[in-house]
């Protein structure tokens, strides 16, 4: 997602991204009567002509006491992180970008990992696989073993001999060959994981 | 003339329902002033500040509905500070101390206070209707009151709200004599809701058509409350979440086969693409359908989601579509009327985007459409031309660039003969939002063509003052208009003063008006109210004329300067 790179339109906007979240649900007992808390509590110079962007402190060489009037250098462009470009309402602006943040900040989901017949685990954090094949990938490689999993698609090649099933182990407690349902909701039921021996599933 | 007593008057005024017909009765003649007057029950007041509250009383003692609008519309997009105003406890307090039978509100942006929802609530006993779009200021404890204590509540219907919410138990403070509801939609509402008891009030208001839920309701539960009120019309769903590999699911396809008359549906706040087939049966039958609020939904999957959508009049949807997307929209969707397409992705690159392509593809193929809303990476003139030709209807149309000043990609020329071509060619065209890169000449066209407009938004556009003088002069229904961060100034503002009392409201942010020209403005028409908005540099108010104003916000009004402006309001 873009961040608050500088571009040839706007000098550096330094809106955190906290203000566009923060602008629907906390605003209520937000006691301060400018939305930008960010920049309410520093006085600009008077007649600094301002964009219209809140939070926009225009660190550049551009302030000065004149009067300031370049509308197109100060035109909103895709990556300026801004409150009030593009024009959407709060509520809609606050989920599109919740989703972006969640994605973007996505915290660690690691996970105990177990091989049969080995008493000393791993852990291994699955958000930073994108799907089952890259989990099988990293597998493969922590184990030194072919492992395979209800996924048809993932595994490596078919070696006579030494290779693993990979299990996990549910919210509910059952143990369920991995790769059946949809990776994003493996994720949100996988509490650990366990490489088995192929005979024994 | 005085032939017909006053009932057979009040009879015949009852069918005119159009706020303007019945305004333009009022002025017939005494007689017909004094008989509307009584019998008028719906009224229309699109800025709270334009009239008070003691005066609309007296004005109409046997107001019934009351529609009330507060802040202006950029107040949507956060350039009006949080308390600048707008608020709807004087009106209540006003109604409740005349005896006023009140039986409808509808707030829109509007500050709602807790105290204002209870004597709502214990004022008015025949209270039916409370519709709140866009509003701030109240907690789920006053959603309590209004469950608890209005008796024949028909319709609780709240919209984009920003609503604190306390987890509580609103939704059980609904009693079990409550069985008139007929519309709830809490879908703006952020907390947990008692499941239960939302599943008991369900099951016993057999007149249910309208139910949007929030986010906390999971797909369990709402099988269940579907199998409660098969009669449904309209369904926003709320978490729309589940291994579809289940009982439940299952459970929920049978469900939705039974719901044979839901014609809207909206929500899917949270979903799993592979449950969306058990609402492939509704589609056929949805006429509204409203996907804006969920991004968990791709693009392959709302193509194929849309091929069941035959009758589709109004659809809201993500830029995630795409222009293919859109193709398919046209393709299928031939009764569609209004389209609103948002993006997906407010700060991204626009990978995630459409362009003029998807727009020029939907106006082939949906020969009905009047309304759109279209947030796009780029637009060309020659596509815009073409939008033209093939929908001379629209009404509604606003197109916002992502890119606020992008030229036409292919011609690197601004974008003022697409617009141009819009005006020209939709006659009807009563709101019009513009974006891309523009010139004075776009205005030129806007004055010249666009008689029927009566509301345009103008951002990052024009050169000079005589941009905004086209508008003001050529626009003769104009009563609505906005402008942020173009360059126009006080010639513009004042040459033509008289404009303004024609209007409801002109709000103008980083343009080139200054604070003497406001104050001239403002002296020489005593029913205008200017008010001059400044978050900052509050100690400097006042002090240069020539100083540039950030924002400015004229109305007229028959009051005068509100009581209530906070400390940063000013109003000259």
């Amino acid at each position: 997602m873009g961040g608050g790179a500088a571009t040839p339109h706007s000098s550096s906007s330094s809106s955190s991204s906290s203000s566009s979240s923060s602008s629907s649900i906390d605003s209520i007992s937000n006691n301060h009567p400018s939305l930008s808390s960010a920049s309410s509590s520093i006085s600009l110079p008077r007649n600094t002509k301002r964009s219209g962007l809140s939070t926009d402190l225009r660190l550049g060489p551009s302030i000065s006491t004149a009067h300031i009037h370049n509308c197109s250098s100060s035109a909103p462009s895709p990556r300026d992180q801004r409150v009030d470009w593009p024009p959407i309402k709060p509520l809609l602006r606050s989920t599109l970008t919740g989703k972006a943040d969640n994605q973007r900040q996505a915290t660690n989901l690691f996970v105990k990992v177990y091989m049969e017949g080995i008493s000393i685990g791993r852990k291994l954090d699955l958000f930073a696989h994108s799907g089952y094949d890259g989990l099988v990938t990293t597998l493969s490689h922590m184990f030194k073993t072919t492992i395979f999993c209800s996924d048809p698609h993932v595994g490596g090649a078919d070696h006579s001999g030494n290779y693993h099933i990979l299990t996990y182990e549910d919210k509910e407690g059952d143990w369920m060959m991995v790769g059946d349902v949809p990776w994003e909701m493996f994720l949100t039921t996988v509490k650990r994981l366990k490489i088995t021996r192929a005979d024994r599933c | 003339m005085n032939y017909f007593p006053d009932e057979v008057l009040e009879h015949v005024f009852d069918f005119l329902t159009s706020h303007r017909d019945r305004n333009a009765v009022s002025l017939v003649c005494k007689s017909w002033f004094k008989v509307e007057k009584w019998s008028r029950h719906r009224v229309f007041v699109g800025n709270c500040y334009a009239i008070s509250p003691e005066r609309l009383i007296a004005r109409f003692p046997r107001v019934r509905a009351l529609t009330l609008k507060g802040k202006p519309h950029f107040a949507d997009f956060n350039l009006v500070p949080h308390d600048w105003g707008g608020f709807v406890y004087p009106w209540i307090e006003a109604m409740a101390k005349s005896n006023i039978g009140l039986e409808e509100l509808r707030l829109k942006r509007m500050v709602v206070s807790n105290e204002g929802l209870e004597l709502l609530a214990r004022s008015f006993v025949n209270f039916k209707s409370l519709v709140l779009i866009s509003c701030e200021g109240f907690t789920t404890d006053g959603l309590a009151a209004v469950a608890a204590n209005c008796r024949f509540l028909r319709e609780l219907d709240l919209q984009e709200n920003e609503v604190e919410d306390r987890k509580g138990q609103w939704l059980s403070c609904f009693p079990d004599s409550c069985t008139s509801l007929v519309s709830l939609n809490f879908a703006c509402l952020k907390g947990e809701v008692n499941l239960t008891a939302l599943e008991r009030l369900v099951a016993r208001c057999p007149n249910l058509k309208s139910l949007r839920l929030n986010r906390a309701v999971p797909l369990d539960a709402l099988q269940r409350i579907l199998m409660l009120a098969p009669q449904l019309e309209d369904l926003g769903t709320g978490s729309y979440v589940h291994d579809p590999d289940t009982e439940t699911y299952n459970k929920l396809i049978s469900t939705f086969q039974k719901c044979r008359s839901i014609r809207s549906m909206s929500g899917f706040l949270e979903v799993s693409p592979l449950c969306l087939p058990a609402i492939y049966p509704i589609c056929s039958n949805l006429t509204s359908l409203n996907l804006s609020y969920a991004p968990g939904i791709h693009g392959d999957e709302l193509i194929k989601l849309i091929h069941h959508c035959r009758k589709l009049q109004r659809l809201w949807i993500l830029d995630c579509i795409g222009d293919k997307g859109l193709g398919v929209v046209a393709s299928t969707c031939k009764e569609l009327q209004e389209l609103r397409v948002f993006p997906s992705d407010p700060f991204g690159v626009g990978n995630a985007a459409v362009t003029e392509k998807g727009l020029v593809a939907i106006s082939f193929g949906c020969p009905k459409l009047h309304s759109l809303l279209y947030f796009c990476q780029q637009v060309t003139n020659a596509a815009l031309i073409t939008v033209a030709k093939n929908c001379p209807n629209f009404t509604r149309f606003r197109l916002c660039i992502l890119d606020a000043t992008k030229a036409d990609p292919v011609t690197m020329q601004p974008l003022d003969e697409g617009f141009g071509a819009i005006v020209q060619s939709c006659k009807d065209l009563r709101r019009l939002s513009l974006s891309g890169l523009l010139t004075d000449r776009v205005f030129l066209y806007i004055g010249m063509y666009a008689e029927q407009l009566e509301m345009l938004s103008i951002a990052f556009a024009g050169d000079s003052d005589k941009g905004m003088l086209y508008v003001l002069n050529g626009c003769k229904k104009l009563r609505k208009l906005e402008i942020r961060d173009s360059p126009f100034g006080n010639e513009a503002l004042l040459t033509d003063v008289g404009k303004y009392e024609t209007m409801r409201s002109l709000w103008m942010s980083s343009c080139e008006v200054t604070l003497g020209g406001c104050k001239v403005l403002a002296e020489k028409m005593p029913r205008i109210n200017v008010e001059i908005i400044n978050e900052y540099d509050q100690m400097e108010f006042g002090f240069d004329d020539r100083q540039k104003v950030d924002k400015m916000f004229l109305y007229r009004t028959l009051v005068g300067p509100r009581k209530d402006a906070p400390h940063f309001v000013w109003t000259l």
